[in-house]
Parts: C-alpha cells; structure tokens; sequence
C-alpha cells in the first residue's frame, strides 16, 4: 500500500528521466514510452481511490525526518486519478499534436514533471513538501508556455503567469512560516489535530491563527486560480501550444480551489475569511464573464470564461461548498479540456466544410432567426419557478431534513435554479417538430441540472467529508446573519430576473427599443472593452519599475 | 560608533555601502576562475568572521542589510550584463545570511555553499560565454535554446538555482531563514525571493529565447554538460540529506 501512495508521484518523475535520456536512442518513439507511463500512473491512482471509495483508512507516508509525507485520503486520491487521467489524455494527443515541432523529447520531459509537481501537490501532507510542489508547478507551466524558445511573446506572457502565481507563493510561505512557529511541526494532520484541540491559538499580534493563515491560503489560491486583479496571465497565455492550454485550463488553474479544500479543517475554525472568499469569487466569476462577453478574440473569450468559472468555484468555497467546488473544478476541468483539445480537430474541419446543418439551431445562433413555434413564455417561467420548490422539497425529504437551516444548501439550490432556468430559456429559443417532446427535455435538462447539484453535493461531501460534523460546520463558518442572507437571495434574484426580463425585451422587440446606447452604457462598453485597465496598469507598472531599476544602475554604475 | 570588527565583516557580508567595495573588485576581476573563488570565499570569510570576532552589531543593521539586500534585487531587473548580475545577486543573499547569523543559526556556512556553488557555476558559464561572443549580456544575441542547446540547458538549471527555485537547497535555506524571522522581516524576505525569481526569469528571457544564430558557434563539450548536471544533481541530494527536519 506505502508502495503505491509513493508510486503516483514517483512515476512520472522516472518517466522523465528515463524520456530524457532514452530520447537520443530512440527517436520519437520515446513519447510512447512517456504515455505509458502516464497511463501506469492514472491506473496506480484509479486503483487508490478504489480503495478509497471501499472505505481504506486515511494514511501517511514519510520520506525523510519531519517532512516529505504523502497523504493517502479521498481528496488526494481523487485528485489524483484527475491529474494523472487528464494528464494522460494530453500526453496522447501531444504524440502527434507536437510531431513536427522542435524539442519534441523535452516536452514530453516537462509534462512529466508537471504532472508529478501536480500530483506531489495533491498528495503533500507537510507544508515544505507542498511549497515545492506549489512553486514547481509554477516554474514547470512557465517553461512549458515557452515551449517555443524561439518565440518571444511566448515567454513575455509565460513570464507574466510565472510571475502571478511566485506573488501567490508569498501568502503560503508566511502562512508556512505562521504555522511552524505556533505548532513546531510541518506536518498537515499534525498541525490540523493541533488546531482542533486548541482552535483560539493565537500567532504575531495577538492574532488567530486559524483567521491569519485561512486568509493568507486563500490569497495564495487566489493567484493561482486567476481571482480578479490576479487574472491577467490567464487570458494572455494561449501562446502555448494546445496541450499545455488544455493541461493549464483543466487542471493547473484548479489548484487554488484543492488548496482551499486541503486547509478545510482550518477553514471551520474562521470567522470572516470565507466570506471575503466568497465576495472575492463572485466579483471574479461576474467580471470574468462580462470580459468574456466583451472579447471579439476567441482565445481571450475562453481565458475569461476560465476565470468567470474559478470565480464560480472559488465562490463555492466562500459559502462552504468546498466538495462542490471539488465537482465543479473536475467537471470544467473535462469540459474545457475537451474544449482545447478538439479546437484544431474543428479548425481543420471547417477549413473544407463549416459542417453546419441549416437547421432550426443554426438558424437561430447564427442568423439569428427567431423560430416559428414555441412554448408559452409563461409556462416556461412556471416551471423554473415550480421545479425549484419542488426540488426543495424532495431534497429536504431525501437528502437532508434540516436543509431550509442550511444556508450553503439554500446558495447551491439557487445556483441550479440559476443554471437550469439558462438552460431552459436557451432551450425555449429552439423550434420542434414535437412540442411536448421539445417541453419534455426542457423539464428533464432543469431537473437533472437542479437535482445533479443537489445530489452531487451530497455524494462528494459523504466520500470527501465524511464526518457530517465536519461538513456541517464548513456550512456554519461560511454562514452569515439569516436576515442579511435572505436580503441578499432576494437581492440577488431580483437582479437575475431583471436581467431575463431585459434579455427578452431586446431579443423580442428587436429595433423597436431604442438602439441607440446611452453615454453611461458606452463608457461602461470601453471600461470592458480595456478590461477595465488592469492590463494597461500592470503594463505601465512593469516599465516604470524596470526603468527606475536601470536608472539607478546608471547612478551607481557597478557599485 | 561601529568597531572595526563590525566594519570587517560588514565588508564580506556587504552591506550598502561597503557593498560596493566588493562589486567594484567583481567588476575588475575577469577570469571566470577568479570570479567563482570570489563568490564561494567571500561570504565564507565574512561569517569565519563574525564567529571568530563576535562584533558588537548596531541595531540599524538588520534593516540596512535588508536594504542592501532589495537595493541590488531591484536593480537585477535592468541588468544586461551577466556577470556584474551574478555578483549583485550575490550582494543580495549575502547581505540576508546577516539574518541567521544573528538568530544563532549554525547552518549559515551550509547557506553559503548551497548559494555559492551555483553562483560560481554561473560565472564559469559567463566566462563560456565570453569567450564564445566576447561579451556577456542579455538581449543582445539571444537564441542560445536553438544556437547552443547543451549550455542553455546548463545555464536555465544553474539560474533557477540561484534563485532559490526548488528542489534545490537555495529553496530550503531561503525559507528557513524566512520561518525564523519575524513578520514584518519575513514579508521584506518572500518579497525579494520574488525580485530574485522576476530577474531571474528576466535572465533566461534575454539569453536563450529568440531566433538561432546564423554563426556556427560551440556548444559546452558533452563532459562538461554531465559535470555540471552532477554538480547540481549532487547539491539537490546534499540539500535534502543536509536539511534533515529543518
């Protein structure tokens, strides 16, 4: 068993070297020899986390004296099958994807390493063991952007990614540095026993530990899961090849969300800290996704519909969703990949035929010809407004009886009825041949969105989390005075309706609104259309910097 | 009134201005040999020093040798020239080995090693280099991934080293002294181990990226390339075998 926790990080480092130094004998046949591997280690992992799911106790795995300890538990084992199938997936696309490109063997070599940094990361159960890690997969994505040393721009913004994710390195080094010095160990289990057997321990200043550090892990996840003002590497780094693209936005950018989940036990001993992590994840996922509106280049479009989903991810966090946010990083984590993966497929495809049907769908998303039969707008609005009750319902029947006093079962509700009724007024845009066939789906799609949340929720909290106390009081910490909550779900739906109503009005009346924008709109538009400066701050930061460090130069010269 | 004992080791753990005694020797020494006896000596003297004077140390020095140490992190950024970089980047982590030193940390000499090696490697490589062009600067022919792959390999290694990239033992001496010291220190540290990576990486940019050379130019003989990747190979296993449990 000890063999196979240390097997998972271990064999992609040997598949590395081995890479390395086979390559000059075999020729590029040694890719093979890397996709084996990989697909040895994601076999490895899928074994783990059978054992996992069968109930195989939590375990540790030292290496050295103090640190270098392997975590065996459900969030290490699921991550790592993640990782390593992923990983997998993107090791046999790059056999041919990167066939013809230079330093074919050292790519392979890279994302070897990368997976094994990736995999280290999800599996350290010591601090030291997790900044290696953490500052690795840095370094390894940096190189992996500049794959192509000849091309420039490739390394200016694989060194804006390098240099985002080394400022998010601060906040987990000094919330390492706080915890040794309060607990005089680096070890994860240890440090989490300690901190439940005294949670009021007090750090510099007089200060809780357990609100110190839970803000300084999060802004460490902040930065590596792009939140907003440390988003700007993500949108810009497409100069990679395509598989490091699918790899970043499949699983690097999660790891912000995971390093949530691993402090989850010190999460429960906060007070604010989730709040600020939840306003931080909806700022983000809300700018995120105007930015994606926003952009007429469709690399970009895909960078900040990333960060509008980190938003969304980091948010559920925010309000103690945190297996949900481990759901929500796999689930987009396939889809994007998917995404990467299949877009020179599609290139190519549409070279020689766009491969579009003329039916209702491409009429109505491409020439935006409205369809001549649809369901009553209003019993649509009925049933986004009766499936929720009735998911309520049956949930606080089956899943939970005390779900109404669960305030983060309440938001996560809210977050499929805001999903499902998309989906539904997206649907209602499309002709069908059989209306009640067509209305058929629309209730089955809303149903499986509202209840997958309800329900998935509930499998990943029993296999991640299950202590029920544990998960239970994640919600508590995240929780806020029942007055402000319920304002704040009115508030917030009131302002999702408008917004339907609104999306309804310019779509049915067309040129009979007014089109003509406002001065406030427009102004709003270039704000948007800039990406609200931060770009150009950053810019300009960068160059005063650097020229005030070569003016000073000048002054000393050599001394 | 600092004693003289205090001005000794001031001059051979710099800090600014007596700082500038030690650049300016960098600057007037140029054979690559020289230059790493300098790099490894140096701090080495300085600590020799401090043991064997015990000066009486004035208050303002922790706060001027953090001075001096972001003084020449900062200026990394804008500077072209190899070699006067590795030896500002030196001037930087010495002037922070004033910190374990003062904690009573019996590992500073193991911190000299672990920072020295890959900075006289770095110097080795800069001699290469201007032996090779006649000059040492970043963006000046750039291209070295496609012109001379094998030093490029040893020199992106050897960077990464010196700025105290893990694995290396740079990483772990680094974050020791950070987790012995207090707040306000520690985030002064973790926001220069940020200079160091951004110029670092700065570094790598303006050397080995861009398009090959028309020129045939020698790449490093094979022995070499293996010498030097057992040397770092060697100082990853020291560092985790020397660090035990931190």
């Amino acid at each position: 068993m000890n063999s196979l926790i240390v097997l998972v990080p271990a064999l992609p480092i040997v598949s590395a070297i081995l890479t390395h130094f086979l390559a000059a004998t075999l020729g590029r046949r040694v890719a093979r020899l890397s996709v084996g591997l990989t697909l040895l280690t994601f076999l490895v992992a899928s074994t783990l986390l059978t054992l996992a799911i069968m109930g195989e106790p939590k375990q540790a795995v030292s290496l050295g004296q103090g640190w270098g300890i392997i975590l065996f538990d459900p969030l290490s084992s699921l991550m790592a099958v993640v990782i390593s199938g992923i990983s997998f997936i993107v090791h046999l696309y790059s056999v041919r994807y990167m066939a013809e490109e230079s330093g074919y063997a050292r790519f392979f070599v890279m994302l070897d390493f990368m997976t094994a940094a990736l995999l280290l990361m999800v599996a350290a159960g010591d601090l030291i063991t997790l900044l290696i890690a953490w500052h690795m997969v840095g370094v390894m994505l940096y190189f992996l952007l500049g794959h192509d040393t000849q091309s420039q721009s490739a390394y200016r913004y694989g060194l804006w990614t390098f240099i985002t994710y080394r400022i998010g390195d601060i906040p987990l080094v000094l919330a390492a540095a706080v915890l040794f010095h309060t607990y005089g160990t680096w070890s994860l289990p240890v440090i989490f026993e300690q901190l439940a057997a005294n949670p009021d321990a007090q750090t510099f200043f007089g200060l809780a530990v357990a609100e110190v550090v839970g803000a300084l892990v999060a802004m460490a996840a902040f930065a590596r899961s792009a939140q907003f003002l440390l988003h700007t590497w993500l949108p810009y780094t497409m100069e990679g090849p395509t598989p490091v693209s699918a790899l970043m936005h499949a699983g690097i950018v999660y790891s912000g969300g995971f390093l949530i989940n691993r402090f989850a036990p010190l999460y429960i001993h906060t007070g604010d800290v989730l709040h600020w992590v939840f306003i931080v994840g909806l700022v983000t996922a809300v700018i995120g996704s105007v930015l994606m509106l926003a952009q007429n280049d469709v690399k970009k479009s895909l960078g900040y519909s990333t960060m509008g989903q980190m938003g969304f991810m980091i948010m559920e966090c925010g309000v103690g969703a945190f297996s949900l946010a481990i759901f929500h990083l796999i689930a987009h984590g396939l889809f994007k990949g998917t995404m990467f993966l299949s877009a020179g497929g599609v290139i190519g495809e549409a070279r020689h035929d766009d491969g579009v049907p003329k039916d209702d769908l491409y009429t109505f998303v491409v020439e935006r010809e409205a369809p001549k039969v649809q369901q009553p707008l209003l019993m649509m609005v009925g049933i986004t407004l009766v499936i929720p009750v009735l998911v309520l319902v049956l949930s606080h029947w089956w899943v939970a009886p005390d779900l109404y006093q669960r305030q983060g079962a309440i938001i996560l509700l809210f977050f499929g009825w805001v999903t499902g009724a998309q989906l539904l007024f997206s649907t209602y845009h499309m002709k069908a041949t059989n209306p009640w066939r067509l209305l058929g789906l629309v209730l089955v799609s809303f149903v499986v969105v509202v209840v997958g949340y309800t329900l998935i929720s509930h499998a990943f909290d029993q296999f991640l989390y299950n202590d029920p106390e544990m998960a239970s009081q994640l919600y508590r910490a995240a929780g806020i005075d029942i007055v402000w909550f319920d304002a704040l779900v009115v508030l917030t739906t009131i302002i999702v309706v408008l917004g339907w109503v609104r999306a309804y009005r310019v779509e049915k009346l067309g040129s009979h609104i007014d089109q003509k924008p406002s001065h406030w709109w427009m102004n709003f538009y270039s704000l948007i259309s800039r990406e609200f400066y931060v770009i150009d701050f950053y810019s300009g930061l960068n160059r005063r910097l650097v020229a005030a460090s070569a003016k000073l130069n000048v002054w000393f010269r050599w001394g | 009134m600092a004693d003289l004992g205090f001005l000794l080791v001031a001059l051979f753990l710099p800090v600014f201005p007596l700082s500038i005694v030690f650049n300016a020797l960098f600057a007037k020494v140029k054979p690559p040999m020289l230059r790493a006896g300098l790099l490894l000596g140096w701090p080495f003297v300085g600590v020799v020093l401090f043991r064997a004077l015990e000066p009486a140390v004035p208050q303002w020095l922790v706060p001027m040798a953090l001075f001096t140490a972001v003084f020449y992190a900062f200026r990394l950024l804008a500077m072209r020239e190899v070699g006067i970089w590795s030896g500002f980047l030196a001037t930087s982590v010495w002037a922070c080995f004033w910190l374990p030193l003062l904690y009573g940390d019996q590992d500073v000499l193991l911190y000299v090693f672990w920072f020295g090696i890959p900075l006289a490697v770095l110097a080795l490589l800069v001699g290469g280099l201007e032996k090779r062009y006649g000059a040492a600067y970043t963006d000046l022919y750039g291209g070295l991934a496609q012109t001379i792959p094998r030093y490029s390999g040893v020199f992106v290694v050897t960077v990464l080293a010196v700025i105290a990239t893990p694995v290396f033992p740079t990483f772990l001496g680094m974050l020791n002294i950070v987790v012995a010291s207090q707040p306000v220190v520690a985030m002064t540290l973790v926001g220069l181990w940020v200079l160091w990576s951004w110029s670092g990486m700065r570094l790598i940019q303006g050397m080995i990226v861009g398009d090959p050379s028309d020129e045939v130019i020698d790449d490093l003989p094979m022995v070499l390339t293996w010498g030097f990747g057992v040397l770092m190979l060697l100082l990853v296993v020291a560092g985790f075998a020397l660090t035990g449990d931190l």
